[in-house]
């Protein structure tokens, strides 16, 4: 099966630091990746070039077989991508957004109009749809944000730390979305997080990154045989204090 | 470029321009009633203060020396004047309130009397409004006074007045009154309207670049299929419309203040006399010189605060920014200056020269194409500038921008 996201040795130098170096790995259709690691450890770097927010010093990032280097329009075309950087344009209603960045993706209109019906009914949007994106509560604008990040329907779906300021039922919410847009629409999905047990839950993959390089990849049963530890949390924190 | 991208990044921020009250405000409705409500203003302040100066009265002290003579009599028939017959010190006149020194010279009557000259000296305080005028006055008496004089002793010689006035030299102005009027407006007009298109650009220029930034909304938009270039046109675009209507909004309001004013300043009498020689050519020109000037300040509003990563920041530029506008409008006004080859090409001196010879309505067509075909080079360079800007790495991910590599691409 052909890999939807390839990172390929992809390294960023900061001029006075490596944020992130010789990262490589590979998604595909259905499943859900976790990436995981501390503060600082590259973790936000390598989604931006993935996403082509940033462009790597050295190696390649590819979505859906394109490379976000030289084929950036078409790689862009089948991303969704998010993080706790990108907030919502306040004065325009939820709907307003995903008609924009519908337009923005070229989703034609007649498909936009059910797409975003059908979004703003599966994140239940409809509640709060006559509001001002600056009057929605921070659960309700993840929600908006998470149905711009798919108003195009991608075939890959990164996602930085989405449930960071959620309480617990916005949180679970955000999470079925994720499993089932995986599990059901097979869409390949990465996520930065620093719950571990909503990795335990969800993940197929865990990348572990520290200090700028990928320490781990594979599933989070490799992990614990790996560290030998039973638990996720303690497998983690084994590999990143050693 | 795809004009359907463009268009509905043009539409989306224009949506948001259309809700923010506190845009809509600054840029449209302050400027449509602050000039004339400020110019209203100032012209009844003017007026009454005019009026305040021309029948407040001042006291003049004049050496009793001069009692009975010919000046005491003229000064006394003046009702503004308080005329009391008593010596007087030069310090000590400093100290007083509205009082003006007379003083009439020793043998004033004897040295008339034998054809000489008499000396009459006025002391008063020049920086004093209200004494300049009243000095005038009297200097206005005198002279009449003198002139009479001197029109007895050639009678009394038999010799005709032209006797010690050889030559009788008259001007005539011959400017038509519009182009008084032009005259003037064609001084500050241009350094007001650029002031106005540079307001309404930079403030929109700031929301949707820096602004954008500080929402963190900026971001989204560059994990999108587009191209730079799409971006950038679409916000362009929405400040060039905003800079255009905000201008249209202050001319048009300024003129409407002025009319007021002048009507109030001459009672209603000079309302015919309001025109300005300005025909549909120079009208054209004049849009299309304020379009372009327009496009410039757009694209040189958003360039440069793109950098700032938050508003306040942004704002921090906008003093620079202005000083780039307004010295330039400044020099037009300078005398001798005016629209040449070489000053039809230095940016903003050359849009304000060509302004202000539009409005006296004396304008060389050559230098007026000149002037347009600069204004839209620079406008080009300035939206390419802002493009290589907006282009950066650091200014796509918020990050402080590093100047060392501000033209990098992505």
């Amino acid at each position: 099966m052909q890999a939807l996201i390839e990172a390929r040795g992809l390294s960023k130098d900061f001029g006075s630091l490596w944020a992130a170096r010789d990262v490589s790995f590979q998604v595909e259709a259905g499943e859900i990746v976790g990436m995981l690691g501390p503060n600082g450890a590259g973790k936000t770097t390598t989604l931006r070039m993935l996403s082509g927010l940033l462009t790597p010093t050295e190696g390649e990032a590819f979505v859906g077989g394109h490379s976000m280097q030289h084929a950036q329009q078409d790689a862009r075309k089948g991303l969704g991508f998010l993080t706790g950087d990108m907030d919502l344009y306040r004065r325009l209603k939820p709907a307003e957004v995903l008609n924009y960045f519908g337009r923005l993706y070229g989703v034609p209109e007649t498909t936009l109009k059910n797409r975003v019906a059908q979004l703003m009914n599966a994140f239940h949007i409809n509640e709060f749809a006559d509001r001002f994106c600056e009057k929605l509560s921070t659960g309700q604008k993840q929600r908006v944000s998470i149905a711009r990040t798919l108003v195009h329907d991608p075939k890959v779906v990164i996602l930085d730390e989405p449930t960071t300021g959620l309480d617990i039922m916005a949180s679970e919410f955000i999470l079925q979305f994720i499993r089932s847009m995986a599990k059901e629409e097979g869409k390949a999905v990465i996520f930065s997080t620093h719950h571990l047990d909503e990795v335990e839950r969800l993940c197929d993959k865990v990348l572990v990154i520290h200090a700028g390089r990928l320490v781990f990849a594979g599933t989070p049963a490799e992990l614990n045989a790996q560290t030998g530890k039973n638990r996720l949390a303690d497998s983690f924190f084994q590999l990143v204090n050693a | 470029m795809r004009s359907h991208i463009i268009g509905t990044i043009f539409r989306k921020e224009m949506l948001e321009v259309l809700r923010d009250k506190r845009m809509l405000f600054l840029v449209i409705l302050m400027p449509f009633f602050l000039y004339p409500v400020m110019f209203t203003l100032i012209g009844f302040v003017g007026k009454s203060q005019g009026e305040k100066l021309n029948t407040e009265k001042v006291t003049v002290l004049l050496n009793p020396e001069a009692e009975n003579t010919p000046i005491s009599v003229l000064l006394k028939a003046n009702p503004t004047l308080d005329v009391k017959l008593e010596s007087f010190e030069q310090a000590a006149l400093d100290t007083m309130t509205n009082t003006i020194g007379v003083l009439v010279g020793d043998g004033y009557q004897s040295s008339l009397d034998s054809n000489r000259s008499a000396t009459v000296t006025i002391y008063y305080d020049s920086s004093k409004d209200l004494l300049d005028g009243r000095v005038n006055d009297i200097k206005s008496s005198v002279e009449e006074l003198s002139q009479d004089l001197l029109l007895a002793r050639l009678n009394a010689q038999q010799l005709p007045q032209g006797f010690v006035k050889p030559i009788d030299l008259r001007e005539q102005n011959i400017a038509p009154q519009e182009r008084v009027i032009g005259k003037i407006m064609g001084r500050f007009l241009p350094m007001m309207l650029l002031l106005f298109i540079f307001t309404g650009c930079i403030y929109i220029a700031i929301d949707i670049t820096a602004g954008e930034k500080e929402r963190r909304t900026l971001q989204t938009l560059f994990t999108a299929p587009l191209k730079v270039s799409e971006i950038i046109a679409g916000k362009f675009l929405a400040t060039f419309l905003v800079g255009v209507v905000s201008a249209t909004m202050n001319v048009l309001s300024l003129l409407v203040a002025m009319y007021i004013q002048v009507q109030l300043l001459s009672d209603g009498k000079a309302g015919e006399a309001f025109s300005l020689p300005i025909g549909p050519e120079g009208w054209a020109w004049m849009a299309l010189i304020i379009v372009l000037a327009t496009a410039f300040m757009a694209a040189i509003s958003i360039a440069v605060v793109l950098l700032a990563n938050s508003y306040k920041e942004a704002q921090s530029y906008v003093s620079p920014l202005m000083m780039v506008i307004i010295i330039p409008a400044v020099m037009s006004q300078m005398p001798g200056m005016e629209l040449t080859t070489t000053t039809a090409m230095i940016p903003m001196l050359n849009i304000s020269l060509a302004i202000g010879a539009i409005f006296q309505g004396i304008f060389n067509v050559g230098h007026i194409l000149m002037v347009v075909l600069f204004a839209l080079l620079y406008a080009g360079l300035a939206l390419y500038l802002a493009s290589l800007t907006f282009g950066n790495e650091n200014v796509v991910t918020g990050e402080k921008v590093k100047f060392n590599a501000l033209f990098s691409k992505r």
